[in-house]
């Protein structure tokens, strides 16, 4: 082999070499940055995962704002935290109805609402009003009138944008048609009387972090197993037949 | 690989493609910091959306603010920037789909872009204008995309060839 080839050929292995190295760098450059990002994403999943808050509520029957439904030796039990004006709540409350109060007298399910005001400051006081009258039909008529009450004001319920357009007179008709007897209920109605029983009905919602409406709890824990309200309330029926 | 030359239109587009980074950037880098400690409120806004299965609208929820974050550090300082680019572009295209998908269903939620979201009356009169921001979004990404090596990249420096061809007499 003469010396131009031989040189020749140090030169292209020097050369493929070369390249290799530049290969290999440039794969330890692209795998160090990525593994410098997926850190970082790691890392912000973490910040999510710990700045998360479980909710933790009492059991259903044991609260001081909601009325309950079923017996409490019931094997499944379900909290259900609601806005009146709240309309996936109401969406909720049309497709649920039927069969909770169902599954409730044939002894499955013991079934808790608790309204609570999310959405006054967005929407103005409806939910304010609504939730006041909610307790004072709870106080002075007694739970089932007050459940009756409470599906009154779903089967009424205003849009979101116009919660003016229940007015307190129209609270307390539809309380009278639940049942309850008017001079019972209608100064305390159209005074907004219980606003205290609304301020600290939302202040233990939030306190057990619920942080929208519906939040639905099955035995305890969240149930949210849906795509929309309407999987969401036909897995739930599911769930306790 | 070819380098691409910096000189003459390229040039410009270089820093029409830096201003491109920076802008889009900057808006995941402010959209991922705003939700990562929201975790519960970002969750709930994938869910508004009504489009994906309960456990996963809960990993998107919590992945997805990192993500962004990500993204945006790595446009703003031109690491991988075509992937980043790439990245984001598609993202781009998920959000618009969604909020369309929203609208066409006539769902009116916060898109929750930048933290909050869920259900807001009268929401679908700023869908117009949260598609067009996004939508001018995607163009400067895939506009990044096109234009591959961006003026005051991080990348020129961690990809400059190391060693000098001898047989090459101009540098970069």
């Amino acid at each position: 082999m003469s010396k131009a080839n031989e040189r020749a050929q140090r030169a292209a292995e020097e050369r493929a070499a070369q390249a290799r190295r530049e290969s290999r760098r440039r794969i330890l450059t692209i795998g160090g940055v990525v593994l410098a990002m997926i850190v970082i994403v790691g890392g912000a999943v973490l910040v999510s995962v710990l700045n998360k808050k479980e909710v933790t509520v009492s059991d259903a029957g044991s609260s001081d704002f909601g009325v309950t439904i079923g017996k409490k030796d019931a094997p499944h039990t379900v909290v259900i935290y609601e806005d009146f004006i709240c309309p996936f709540c109401g969406e909720l409350e049309s497709r649920t109805r039927d069969d909770l109060t169902k599954l409730a007298e044939d002894g499955k399910v013991l079934v808790e609402y608790r309204p609570f005001d999310l959405l006054s400051g967005r929407v103005g006081d409806y939910p304010i009003r609504a939730a006041s009258a909610f307790s004072v039909v709870l106080e002075k008529s007694g739970p089932e009138v007050a459940k009756k009450f409470h599906d009154l004001l779903y089967e009424n319920q205003p849009a979101e944008d116009s919660g003016d357009s229940v007015t307190n007179d129209d609270l307390v008709a539809l309380a009278v048609e639940a049942g309850a007897t008017e001079s019972d209920v209608a100064d305390a109605i159209k005074n907004v009387s219980n606003k205290d029983w609304v301020t600290k009905a939302t202040q233990e919602a939030t306190a057990n972090n619920v942080q929208g409406t519906p939040t639905i709890l099955l035995d305890g824990k969240v149930f949210d197993d849906g795509r929309t309200v309407d999987d969401l309330a036909k897995n739930l029926v599911d769930a306790l037949e | 690989m070819a380098a691409t030359s910096l000189g003459g239109v390229n040039g410009g587009l270089a820093w029409v493609g830096l201003l491109a980074r920076l802008v889009t950037g900057g808006v995941w880098i402010v959209a991922g910091a705003l939700k990562i400690t929201q975790p519960d409120a970002s969750i709930a806004a994938v869910r508004a959306y009504q489009l994906l299965p309960s456990s996963l609208a809960e990993t998107v929820g919590v992945a997805l603010p990192g993500l962004e974050l990500v993204i945006g550090l790595a446009l703003v300082l031109g690491v991988l920037t075509r992937g980043a680019a790439v990245l984001s572009s598609l993202l781009f295209v998920a959000f618009i789909v969604g909020i369309a998908s929203v609208w066409a269903r006539g769902i009116e939620i916060d898109c929750g872009c930048f933290g909050g979201g869920g259900s807001d009356p009268g929401a679908a009169s700023s869908y117009p204008w949260e598609i067009a921001r996004d939508v001018a979004l995607l163009a400067a990404s895939i506009l990044v995309v096109y234009v591959g090596r961006t003026r005051l990249a991080l990348d020129s420096v961690l990809f400059r060839p190391r060693t000098a061809r001898t047989t090459q007499g101009e540098g970069d």
